[in-house]
């Protein structure tokens, strides 16, 4: 039906119910019966309505759309703004503004530009290009060319009623994304898209292609290092190759290194020395600096994992306390590292898999990064290694683990769930907006921290100043931390102004904590956030504070500089609290998680008791060897076991108030845990460290943490492909046949600790491969769970690093790319200039909107003319129904049509063209409608004379008739006077009709006329005349007579 | 509906006597009294000095960083040419004619640390910027060209800790307020060598409290707005205080953060409220006279107002602070 469309401005979405409109004929013949009753003209009408409205219906069921063809164009460019093609960005900008410059005023001009993100840097927009060149903002993570999502964002921009193209300017160096199904989607959408093609040739370049080192191998083996260097001309200079962060001594033979064009490959092999996971890193150095345009592309990375015996790394918190318990271990033939946090550097998960098991012995959440508590998160549970936590008053909940990525693969919760009674900690922050760049997104991102960490026994409330109006307000009231999220969320919502003064805030921090709600909680905290800038509390305030022992720590928050210090350390060390300078965001969450520890002191049982085993067959006590009576231990840290079946507890502190789990471990994931509250050897555990079963009692946990080697016979390799990094295992069993139908359980964690899906496909006999996207440099660590059909055969562990983005080895642009996307979308390729391209050309086919319009027809057609229908069939009064059809055309037109919202003609030419219907309609019945509307008495006796006049003449010629007919037919006719009734019923159907013949007698056919319904029922009402008995001349007086009377009658009744 | 009936009800209309229904009269005599009273009354009760967007004659200055953008600005002050100074949280000082109109602009030397919250200009044009988070007071002349600073970090003689305003008496002396512990005025001579500090002992029982803005009237008396105090402090050049005034509150004739003070009318004592949203006058007795402004964003209305200055035709140009703009009104 689209050809109507073409022809109308309209369209229909189901034309199959257009066949409704055959009603119409037929609709024609029932109502020409069914309205023979009535006028001519209105019979005319309302079959005209009738048909309209049938038409109508259908429309409205056909789905009637109004088409709106659109000449105009929108050109959306896609700006290419990654580090391949940075410096040709002033080109690019040049080329919008030139080609912009004489676009057709109605069309619409829009730019996104891309790297590894799109972003819209001008809407469509009439008269051209807006934005100054150099002006652009900022391009972050120009190290990936994604056009695929700059397309995708670009069609989604397009205003709907224009014709669309987008002009892609771009080198076609596209490493992410898929381009081609974008292409492919812009050509189902009816959008060109026409490349203007960045070109340049990298002359100068060298590069470091790969550095490959085999995934596994063993201590004392000969590692082989292949480098693989990429340059266009010949260059020499130096290789460092460095492992582990150690600069590697190569002999000068293997370290100077002269390069010919092409690619150029290079072995060297380095011995094992140590147990633990050998990361390598190569540099190329060229002589001369002009020989190379890129830095960022000469260096490679690559690690190998040792396998060996597995090793166990204990994290202490104090040297000497731990020392027993290495001892011991290393006494069970168990291969030891002890370190302190500080030693630990940038310990991240690479270096975490050099171990089976960690041990974080009274370490306390501050001394790790969040990146480094969610690597230990993933090292339990992806990457299936172990994790033993014991206390100390640094431990567990008292540590700041609470909230933590840590405590979720613990199987235990850090936060006292049940019934018990213990003494509460109250914690009030103090927030005052920072004029450091983002200084008060950081001060939320720590208050929320602390809600997280401080237990939701505990009280907790954050003071602020806040404006409009101005004032110091509690923005979350102090009360129970019960709540977490919806604490942080009003946090979130959080106005912080620019506090003028400490006194009062503190004044109210300390009227809650001192004799309010806070009052009986064991340690009260105040932390304040702040630059300094405020005025200081006064003495005597702070002197309140140090005598209800109300500790106040002050951070300040400005990176060095920027602080106004002697207020916040003076305000500090009056009430005996901490003083922090922040330098950096990053070292914010250490300081919270250890000043919102404060308030978890209470957590600590610092008096000795009695250990009791309840669970002697639990697998970490040998099935009942080491159980028995055990030594007392001297404190604990409180702890809850976690709600699961898998959690098995003991060992437990009992007493009246319940059982507190002494040890208590689990399988989470992939990993295994084990909570050890206790410890702390030399003040807790004491009379531990003597016992004989010691040893053996932590060789036993130790051992049931680690995590599985991998099976001999399972070989695996790693590689880059593009964007993509792949990993194939090749599964062998012990008589070297090949392992079929095996599942493989993949966890592969990105270089910033994310999960990247990734599934295993047999590809072979005994093969199998597993493909993921590899979108950032760095380490990507895959742990494979082989599986028989349920039966476990181990984990494999393997890894490959991404040294850099690809964006940064491009040396002439991907023209063969670009060429494929013009072609899938028939575009142009637009390799001239700006002017001579001729973007704007409208040579693509015209744009349609179609919006639905039966709603409007429903509205503004339908139902008028439905009341107009019944209107015209109802309205007794000519009157009446010429300004029914008035009001409902002007109506229709001022409103359907929307006439009233344009200009003031428009309305005067709809009102006119209304009253034109309606007179048009009165007009035969204006005469008599204005005597009518008068009705003075000589109008009604000018219109008796009227009627008496032209009586006279009706009477002549009935006579006639009546004379000739009784002459005629007598016979006849009283065969019908015999025969009344059916006449008389025939005459009671037609009576607006003038009867002819003495049926009803010639009075009642007046009075019918004249006088209407009373008439009508009188004349029913009286005895029926005789044919026959005709009497002209009294009928004649009768008629004007009755008639005057009837109407004196008729005044009577209306005055009564 | 019929004719007769059309009749009856045109009858009924025609003849309809209101007074004869006693309850139709009593509403209509009500209403006679009643809303020309409410109309009275809310005319009436209300404060008869609120503000009204009718006083603002203009607004100048949106957000941003462009020349006659503003970020949070903090300061203003009027020079005798009728120029008006402004400094904002991108430490820029700006300059513009009296109808609002961008001149000119510049920055200040250091800007890591913080950013000024005070400037004055004095009668021969210089501009006196409270370098705050620098410890000091920096001169420029008109044009911008820096001519001297003075102060630095500490609590001694010739010492600053955070500078919050400048002011100048006849004589040409400089009298600067300061906060952060050891908060006082000191007076400097002409060429800026220290002269002597006030005000650092307790006035009626309690020690200044971020003196945030200073002036000097033609009598020849120091005003300060002790602003973590809530009130207005009249002192003597010599430091001697003469009376307070106000107390923490949000009616008439008290304060809440009095940030700024002016007296260069010669009947009335200005005060912009940080913390309460308005501008308040006293007279000399610091007896109420009236307040303008409430707390939002339109004409009118102020968003934490750091400072106002008289200007020419006794204009008052009052820093809007969060609402990034200057006003001007006439109220």
């Amino acid at each position: 039906m689209s050809w109507i469309a073409w022809t109308m401005p309209f369209d229909f979405e189901e034309p199959i119910w257009l066949w409704l409109c055959l009603l119409v004929p037929i609709l024609i013949a029932v109502s020409i019966r069914s309205l023979a009753g009535i006028e001519p003209i209105r019979r005319v009408l309302s079959i005209a309505v009738r048909c309209l409205l049938v038409v109508l219906v259908a429309f409205c069921l056909a789905g009637v759309q109004s088409v709106q063809r659109n000449e105009d164009l929108t050109v959306l460019y896609l700006m290419d703004r990654s580090h391949s093609v940075q410096e040709m960005q002033e080109k690019q900008e040049q080329f919008i503004i030139e080609s912009t410059k004489e676009m057709p005023p109605d069309d619409r001009a829009g730019m996104i530009d891309f790297a590894r993100n799109a972003y819209l840097q001008q809407l469509p927009m009439r008269g051209g290009y807006f934005i100054a060149p150099g002006r652009l903002p900022v391009m972050p993570n120009t190290d990936r060319t994604d056009i695929a999502t700059a397309v995708r964002l670009a069609m989604a921009m397009f205003p709907h009623d224009t014709a669309k193209r987008i002009v892609l300017m771009s080198d076609g160096n596209d490493n992410m994304g898929d381009l081609l199904t974008e292409a492919r989607r812009a050509k189902a959408n009816g959008v060109p898209v026409d490349v203007v093609p960045l070109q340049y040739r990298r002359s100068n370049e060298v590069f470091f292609e790969r550095l490959i080192a085999p995934t596994h191998a063993s201590p004392g083996e000969q590692v082989p290092l292949r480098m693989v260097l990429n340059t266009t001309k010949p260059v020499s200079g130096t290789i460092l190759v460095y492992r582990n962060g150690d600069l590697l001594q190569m002999p000068s033979d293997q370290s100077r290194v002269s390069l010919k064009p092409g690619r150029n490959t290079f072995f060297i092999k380095i011995p094992i020395e140590s147990e633990i996971t050998q990361s390598y890193e190569a540099i190329f150095r060229p002589d001369r600096q002009s020989d190379d345009s890129v830095a960022l592309n000469n260096t490679s990375r690559a690690f190998t994992f040792v396998s060996g015996s597995s090793r166990v790394l204990v994290i202490s918190g104090g040297l000497p306390d731990d020392q027993p318990m290495v001892d011991a271990l290393r006494s069970e033939n168990v291969l030891v590292d002890l370190v302190t946090p500080a030693e630990l550097g940038d310990f991240l998960l690479p270096d975490m898999m050099s171990y089976s098991t960690i041990v974080l012995s009274n370490v306390p959440a501050a001394s790790f990064t969040e990146a480094q508590q969610e690597a230990l998160a993933i090292y339990v549970k992806d990457m299936g290694s172990g994790l033993i936590m014991t206390g100390g008053d640094e431990g567990f909940g008292a540590g700041g683990w609470i909230g933590t990525k840590l405590e979720e693969v613990m199987p235990v919760t850090f936060e006292i769930k049940h019934k018990r009674v213990i003494p509460r900690g109250a914690l009030v922050l103090i927030m005052h907006s920072c004029e450091i760049a983002r200084g008060n997104f950081w001060g939320k991102e720590m208050a929320k921290k602390s809600v997280d960490t401080v237990s939701s026994q505990d009280y907790i409330g954050v003071l602020t100043y806040t404006y409009s109006p101005g004032g110091e307000n509690w923005e979350v009231p102090f009360d129970r931390n019960r709540n977490k999220s919806a604490v942080k969320a009003q946090i979130d919502r959080m106005q912080m102004g620019d506090m003028p003064d400490f006194g009062r805030t503190m004044q109210m921090a300390y009227k809650e904590l001192a004799n309010g709600r806070g009052r009986d909680a064991a340690q009260k905290h105040v932390i304040i956030m702040s630059d300094g800038d405020a005025s200081p509390p006064s003495p005597k305030l702070l002197a309140d504070y140090k005598k209800a022992k109300i500790t106040v720590s002050t951070i300040a928050l400005g990176w060095g500089g920027h602080v106004f210090q002697p207020t916040m350390i003076k305000i500090a060390k009056a009430t005996g609290g901490r003083f922090y300078a922040a330098r950096n965001p990053k070292q914010l969450p250490q300081i919270f998680t250890k000043e919102s520890k404060v308030v978890r002191r209470p957590l600590i049982i610092d008096e000795p008791f009695q250990p009791v085993t309840i669970n002697p067959n639990s697998d970490l006590l040998a099935g009942g060897a080491i159980s028995g009576s055990m030594p007392p231990l001297g404190g604990m840290v409180l702890t809850s076991p976690k709600q699961s079946p898998n959690v098995v507890v003991p060992i437990v502190r009992a007493t009246d108030d319940g059982e507190d789990p002494v040890l208590a471990h689990w399988q989470y994931e992939l990993g295994k845990t084990v909570a050890f509250t206790s410890g702390y050897w030399a003040h807790w555990g004491q009379q531990w460290t003597g016992w004989p079963k010691f040893a053996k009692f932590w060789a036993q946990i130790v051992r049931w943490t680690m995590r599985q080697d991998t099976p001999a016979n399972f070989d695996t390799y790693t590689k880059i492909e593009g964007n993509r990094g792949r990993i194939v295992i090749d599964a062998l069993d012990k008589d070297a046949s090949y392992l079929n139908n095996l599942a493989a359980q993949a966890r592969v964690i990105g270089p910033n600790n994310e999960v990247i899906p990734t599934r295993f496909m047999q590809t072979g006999p005994g093969k199998y491969e597993a493909v993921f996207e590899v979108t950032k440099a760095g380490q990507y660590l895959a742990n494979v769970r082989m599986s028989d059909q349920g039966r476990d055969l181990g984990t494999l562990r393997t890894g490959l690093t991404v040294p850099f983005s690809p964006e940064y080895r491009d040396l002439i642009p991907n023209e063969a790319l670009l060429r494929q996307v013009v072609d899938i979308t028939d575009g142009r390729w637009l390799d001239q200039g700006p002017m001579q391209a001729d973007v704007f050309s409208h040579d693509l086919p015209l744009t349609e909107a179609r919006k639905p319009a039966w709603e409007w027809v429903l509205a503004w057609l339908l139902l008028p003319l439905f009341l107009l229908d019944v209107a015209v069939r109802r309205l007794a009064s000519w009157l009446a129904l010429s300004i029914a059809v008035e009001v409902v055309v002007l109506f229709v037109m001022l409103f359907g049509l929307g006439v009233w919202y344009g200009a003031w003609w428009g309305i005067l030419g709809a009102i006119l063209l209304a009253e034109l219907i309606g007179w048009t309609i009165r007009f035969r019945y204006i005469g008599p409608i204005f005597d009518y509307m008068t009705h003075s008495v000589t109008a009604l006796g000018r219109a008796g004379e009227r009627s008496a006049a032209s009586l006279d003449k009706l009477k002549d010629v009935r006579e006639r008739v009546l004379d000739e007919r009784e002459d005629v037919g007598k016979e006849k006719l009283e065969r019908i006077s015999q025969d009344d009734e059916p006449v008389s019923i025939k005459t009671a159907k037609r009576k607006y009709e003038a009867t002819g013949g003495r049926v009803a007698g010639r009075s009642g056919d007046l009075s019918a006329t004249l006088g209407g319904a009373q008439s009508e029922e009188k004349s029913q009402g009286k005895p029926k005349s005789k044919p026959g008995e005709t009497k002209p001349e009294e009928e004649q007086e009768d008629a004007t007579s009755r008639l005057l009377r009837a109407k004196r009658r008729a005044r009577k009744d209306i005055e009564e | 509906m019929t004719y007769e009936q059309l009749n009856l009800v045109a009858l009924e209309l025609s003849t309809f006597n209101p007074e004869s229904v006693p309850l139709f009269s009593m509403l209509i005599c009500r209403h006679a009294f009643t809303v020309p009273l409410l109309i009275i009354i809310f005319a009436v009760g209300c404060n008869p000095s609120a503000s009204t967007t009718r006083d603002v004659l203009a607004v100048f200055g949106r957000t941003g960083f462009g020349d006659g953008d503003f970020s949070y600005p903090r300061a203003i002050a009027v020079s005798p040419d009728g120029s008006v100074y402004a400094v904002d949280k991108t430490a820029r000082v700006q300059k513009f004619d009296s109808n609002g109109v961008f001149l000119l602009g510049w920055k200040m030397p250091d800007r890591a640390a913080g950013k000024p919250i005070g400037l004055s200009v004095h009668r021969d044009g210089r501009v006196f910027v409270a370098d705050t988070h620098y410890h000091r007071v920096v001169i420029f002349d008109p044009m911008g060209n820096q001519l001297a600073t003075f102060g630095e970090l500490g609590t001694g003689d010739g010492q600053f800790q955070l500078p919050t305003d400048v002011a100048f008496d006849q004589q040409g002396n400089v009298y600067v307020s300061e906060y952060g512990g050891n908060d006082r005025i000191t007076k400097w001579s002409p060429d800026f060598h220290f002269l002597s500090a006030m005000g650092e002992k307790p006035i009626d029982g309690v020690r200044l409290n971020r003196p945030a803005g200073i002036d000097i009237d033609v009598e020849q008396s120091l005003w300060v707005a002790d602003a973590c105090n809530h009130r207005i402090v009249h002192m003597t050049l010599d430091g001697e205080t003469l009376a307070t005034y106000g107390e923490m509150g949000r009616e008439s004739g008290k304060f809440r953060y009095p940030y700024d003070v002016d007296v260069s009318s010669s009947r009335m004592v200005m005060v912009a409220e940080f913390g309460g949203d308005r501008l308040q006058w006293l007279d000399k007795k610091g007896r109420f006279l009236q307040t303008w402004g409430s707390s939002g964003r339109k004409p009118g209305e102020l968003s934490a107002p750091w400072g106002a200055a008289y200007g020419p035709n006794k204009n008052v140009y009052v820093v809007d602070s969060l609402n990034n703009r200057v006003q001007i009104i006439k109220p």
